[in-house]
């Protein structure tokens, strides 16, 4: 009997460089490409490569994420044995406390290891956009005798701050490695995709355990301790598209990567099918007058207006008259009668009013209250929030979710910011 | 309702739709983007709460079989009841091809019999309409009828198309006459039965063949109470090319009789997984409907589109049809025209168009050219209208670069060219 191969996805993290769209949700569960999450990625490649074991650890808001993965339907996930599993915190044991850090969260279920019998245990992140056929690793690491290895791709050399270093011998055994260092010899950067020596994971997850100065992660603790030690660590170069949203910017620039004429990733390769939850939805409809350009459109969207360089999500209504470029719009947002909304990405169920403007002028101040992530132009609008008629919006402004029309008592210029209701938690 | 076993008729082959249903049952046709024709009826049937379903199959039912699966997009997938197929089958004594819509019921009487239902429900697989079946239920409850078929308005000229029945001021019916010329009633039967079991039983032992002569017009002869239920809503047919071809443009109007995304009532699919639909620059989409995964460079107007269909730069498809995968190439035209999947239309290559002078042989074509599936037209072809190009045309079954008005290419099998 051949052990069937497990993975653990991590899908716990804030993900607060994305601002307002992982203010209420775990950034695997922000809206991707059209109609996808970022986390149907890497079930996606799990599935496409044969791994049927799955367990997906969470802890921040995770609502939307469970809602999303369910029973694990559309990853063929719902399975008399394996399947999916949500793994989230919990109490009833010694151990019982929040994942500390990403090795905590692993080490705080290892009991369902205890069962599966494979050699090799598969630790991946939910929060990246990637095509990966884990076979490949699987094989490098076996035919290396590694007892961890570490999928990594070449960043550019002004990057390489913002990822752990890792640099290799020529046989691609890891001789060093840096978490963000400012300059480094290496622009191979972890992936966060690693294949563990079962027996070797629990042994080291033990040993970290008791480390008390140890923030029990992989990246900051794990990792150099093993290079350090000597441990057979081998780096696997992965040669293709690599994503970590991370970023306001670095989301709305690879969402729109997927209008060019070579896009990044092939998502309507048969051979490699990105699965996702789909509601039922009917076609696309397009009305008489319906202007359109470059675009990616999901079903259930209506177009009456004019649509540009945009990336329309599942149930969208642009209204007759309404003006859409450059912009990302998510599930159910209504586009009132003539309003135009140029470079802004709108969380779900917004309601942009009658001849409103989202995104206005030239001017061009950082956002006053996340200057950090919200500089480049962009106007971002929070879940169901809802935009009175005739209303302009400067650019990098932000709108929080659920806020009303009755919050704003002005147009808002560039770089302002209008909040909604706190969230109760 | 929920005790209530509905047996959808599914095995028709429906020889008026040509091509379209030759390696197909009626019910298994794509439709409106993407929909297959059986989908309406297995809708209705989840959001009734009609919790066992039989599907009758007899017709090149395997692109049926895969659509319903263990029916898991209608939550049919169930432990007690769901979703079954019911095909025609031997036994020792009789071989048992389904001979007409009664002897189909006959032949799965032992099923019926298993399940002893109260009521049987009987629907047929080839109508597009959203029809709540409690209200069905209802009147005949409370008309304590031994069958309640439903009926619905149709204009005085399409009688020839249906069964008419008179209805009493009682809600009852009297009378059921076959595609009369001319009718005194308005109402049409929609092949839609809510039977007492025992009734249905007690008929289908006298081995009747057709619903209407066989069971529904001796039940009115012993003066049994046959009511009618009225449905106002829409619904149609599809068994022809023309009842075909216009409920999918009718979809397209700005409020369509026949909503596919009624919150409350959802019309679910087996979803293909696909990709958001990708525009390119200069494309042109003006009143369509365009479903998940198709790539859209050229120009595309008045038509219905479903998944996967790729309309390359400078094509142009207008008033038409296009189904899964199907792929226009760069300057064709297509016009008036239902193209099946997996086909192509070659660069340059017209397909379709305004049509001439009706000839009334070929008045079911409705004008149009039908394209069938796997067909491959090479580039610079003209099409003209009306026209059949058959499943698995290629390069060598279009000697003369024009294809005149009326011409009908014959099908070919795929393995045919295998050597």
């Amino acid at each position: 009997v051949i052990s069937s191969r497990y993975a653990f996805i991590l899908a716990g993290g804030l993900g607060t460089r994305l601002c307002l769209l992982s203010e209420r949700r775990a950034k695997p569960a922000v809206p991707f490409g059209g109609k996808y999450r970022i986390i149907d990625f890497t079930l996606s490649n799990c599935v496409n490569s044969g791994i049927y074991d799955v367990g997906v650890l969470t802890q921040y808001r995770p609502t939307s994420l469970n809602q999303h993965i369910g029973t694990g339907r559309p990853w063929d996930l719902d399975r008399t044995h394996g399947g999916v599993q949500i793994l989230q915190p919990a109490l009833g044991s010694v151990q019982s406390d929040w994942y500390q850090g990403t090795a905590d969260a692993i080490y705080r279920n290892l009991l369902h290891l205890r069962r599966r019998r494979s050699e090799q245990v598969l630790v991946l992140s939910g929060d990246h956009v990637y095509k990966m056929d884990y076979n490949v690793l699987y094989a490098f690491h076996v035919a290396n005798r590694a007892l961890m290895t570490v999928a990594v791709t070449e960043v550019p050399e002004d990057a390489v701050s913002s990822f752990g270093i890792l640099e290799t011998d020529r046989t691609g055994r890891v001789v060093a490695f840096k978490e963000k260092p400012r300059n480094a010899a290496s622009r191979l950067a972890s992936m966060g995709v690693y294949l563990f020596d079962r027996d070797s994971l629990i042994r080291w997850l033990n040993e970290d355990a008791e480390i008390p100065e140890s923030t029990h992660d992989f990246g900051k603790d794990l990792l150099p301790r093993l290079v350090e030690r000597g441990a057979p660590v081998f780096a696997y170069r992965f040669a293709s598209y690599w994503q970590d949203v991370g970023t306001l910017d670095s989301y709305y620039e690879s969402n729109m990567a997927f209008l060019t004429e070579n896009p990044p990733l092939n998502l309507s390769d048969p051979e490699w099918v990105i699965h996702t939850q789909s509601a039922d939805r009917p076609p696309v409809r397009f009305e008489p007058g319906a202007r359109i350009g470059r675009n990616l459109i999901a079903n259930g969207c209506r177009v009456a207006g004019e649509v540009v360089r945009s990336v329309l999500f599942p149930g969208v209504t642009v209204a007759t008259g309404a003006v859409v470029h450059d912009s990302i719009v998510m599930q159910d947002a209504i586009i009132g009668r003539g309003a135009v909304v140029d470079r802004a990405i709108l969380d779900k169920n917004v309601r942009v009013g009658d001849g409103a403007c989202v995104g206005s002028g030239g001017e061009t101040i950082p956002n006053r209250a996340c200057p950090d992530h919200l500089a480049s132009g962009l106007t971002v609008v929070g879940k169901s929030a809802s935009l009175p008629d005739g209303i302009t919006l400067g650019r990098n402004v932000r709108i929080g979710a659920h806020v009303t029309r009755d919050d704003f008592t002005s147009d808002v210029p560039s770089g302002g910011v209008v909040d909604g209701p706190e969230s109760m938690h | 309702v929920r005790q209530t076993l509905a047996l959808v008729l599914s095995g028709g082959g429906g020889e008026r739709l040509s091509v379209l249903s030759a390696e197909r049952a009626v019910a298994a046709l794509p439709f409106g983007g993407k929909y297959r024709v059986i989908d309406f009826t297995l809708s209705n049937c989840c959001h009734s709460g009609v919790g066992r379903v039989g599907v009758i199959t007899q017709h090149a039912p395997t692109s049926l079989h895969d659509h319903i699966g263990a029916g898991r997009h209608w939550d049919l997938d169930r432990r007690g009841g769901g979703v079954m197929i019911l095909q025609p089958y031997l036994t020792r004594s009789h071989a048992g091809w389904y001979r007409g819509t009664a002897d189909a019921l006959a032949q799965n009487w032992d099923v019926i019999e298993d399940i002893t239902p109260p009521r049987v429900l009987v629907l047929s697989g080839d109508h597009v309409y959203r029809m709540d079946y409690r209200a069905l239920l209802l009147t005949h409850q409370q008309e304590r009828a031994a069958v309640t078929v439903a009926v619905t308005r149709v204009p005085p000229d399409q009688s020839r198309r249906f069964g008419m029945a008179t209805v009493s001021r009682e809600g009852r019916i009297t009378a059921l006459v076959e595609k009369p010329e001319r009718a005194e009633t308005p109402f049409a039967s929609m092949g839609i039965y809510l039977f007492e079991t025992e009734v249905l039983g007690e008929m289908l032992r006298a081995r009747p063949v057709d619903m209407v002569l066989d069971v529904i017009r001796p039940l009115l002869a012993q003066g049994r109470r046959v009511a009618a239920h009225e449905f106002k809503g829409y619904w149609e047919d599809v068994g022809t090319v023309r009842t075909f071809y216009q409920s999918n443009l009718e979809l397209l109007a700005a409020e369509p009789r026949l909503m596919l995304h009624d919150p409350r009532w959802p019309i679910l699919t087996r979803d293909e997984e696909r990709s958001p639909v990708l525009m390119r620059d200069g494309a042109v989409v003006e009143n369509s409907l365009v479903a998940n995964g198709s790539r859209v460079a050229g120009t595309v107007r008045n038509s219905v589109l479903s998944p996967g269909v790729v309309v390359k730069a400078g094509a142009e498809v207008s008033d038409s049809v296009l189904m899964s995968d199907v792929s226009i190439e760069p300057g064709a035209r297509v016009e008036r025209a239902i193209v099946d999947k997996f086909s192509r239309v070659g660069e340059g290559a017209w397909v379709g168009g305004p049509a001439g002078p009706a000839d009334p042989e070929l008045a079911w074509l409705d004008g149009l050219v039908l394209v069938g599936k796997d067909a491959d037209i090479p580039p610079g072809i003209r099409v003209h209208p009306p026209g059949v190009v058959g499943i698995g045309a290629r390069a060598v079954d279009f000697s003369a670069a024009a294809l005149p008005a009326g011409t009908i290419l014959p099908n070919h099998a795929w393995f045919e060219d295998v050597t």
